[in-house]
């Protein structure tokens, strides 16, 4: 029984293409350690050098991601924006009809919702030209409230992506929703 | 400071800043768990290595990044402005971007770093072997 209902996990990520999967809270050390694994087997599939380069650029910011913004969080004891606290999140790497597929989901603060859908929205219908335009301009600007990095993430991610990005948001209580963002490289 | 020297880490790029030779370098993978941690003591030395580079001085910037992050990309463009601002004292500034040729997407980027420039000489060539 014990078996059996892992391996089922394990089939249903399997039929799913996926080759790597992690749930849990993510750290810097986690974003190196499974990095590691996944240079390795790129460079087992023998992917192109500028697939296995993209494919590793969009996990390092879809991790980065979570790991600073994550709305779930788990503090020692204090407030849950502790800047200490760890952050919750779910990231998936699969093969789809010959892409890779890299999907990250985290929980996010009800009221973020409206300008994340904006922001990737924007993004989403951009043709490469004019993302290389806004990323200029916020390579050269200001980061924006809240930002903890340069505000280059979901650019960066587009840009590395062979197909326009996908995002998606589901409410899970009051004051969440879960939200998922897909590259295809 | 005649040579600021840091050896490359699975996260971070081999540093190797020759003042003494005015020859800088910068080569590998940025992505650094804290980028501001990383950078800051390379801004402060160039800093002060640009403020004693009188006019009419030359002085040579490799950058061979294979990988960046997003974060380490305004890095980048933060040395790229200190070398543009030292050119336009009239220093002689070189700054060379080696990419892969098997990326063309570090190529891209060097190409918008290059645009920005005003005053530094810049190269794009393509990586030795």
């Amino acid at each position: 029984m014990l078996a059996h209902e892992l391996f089922e996990v394990r089939s249903m990520l399997r039929k799913q293409g996926i080759i790597f999967a992690y749930s849990g809270y993510v750290t810097e050390a986690v974003l190196s350690g499974v990095g590691d694994a996944i240079k390795q087997k790129l460079l087992f599939d023998d992917a192109n050098t500028k697939t296995a380069r993209s494919v590793f650029a969009v996990f390092v910011e879809q991790m980065q991601n979570m790991i600073r913004y994550s709305a779930e969080t788990a503090t020692a004891g204090a407030a849950s924006s502790s800047p200490n606290g760890i952050r919750y999140g779910v990231l998936t790497i699969g093969q789809e009809n010959g892409d890779y597929v890299i999907n990250a989901g985290n929980l996010v603060q009800l009221p973020d919702v409206d300008r994340l859908r904006a922001k990737l929205s924007r993004i989403r219908n951009m043709n490469k030209e004019d993302l290389r335009a806004l990323y200029k301009e916020q390579l050269r600007g200001d980061p924006g409230e809240g930002s903890k990095g340069a505000g280059l993430g979901f650019m960066e991610i587009a840009r590395r992506a062979s197909k326009p990005i996908d995002f998606d948001f589901v409410d899970v209580d009051d004051e969440h929703a879960f939200f998922t963002l897909k590259a295809s490289v | 400071m005649r040579k600021l020297y840091i050896p490359a880490s699975s996260r971070t790029p081999m540093i190797d800043f020759d003042f003494g030779k005015n020859h800088l370098k910068i080569s590998g993978e940025s992505y650094p768990e804290d980028v501001t941690e990383f950078y800051n003591p390379l801004f402060s030395a160039l800093d002060a290595y640009l403020a004693e580079l009188g006019p009419g001085k030359s002085c040579r910037f490799d950058f061979e990044l294979i990988y960046i992050n997003s974060s380490s990309a305004k890095a980048v463009m933060m040395l790229m402005d200190k070398l543009d601002v030292a050119a336009s004292n009239s220093a002689n500034v070189d700054i060379y971007w080696f990419y892969d040729a098997e990326d063309d997407t570090m190529q891209e980027l060097g190409e918008e770093f290059g645009e920005d420039l005003e005053n530094a000489k810049f190269h794009l060539e393509k990586m030795h072997g």
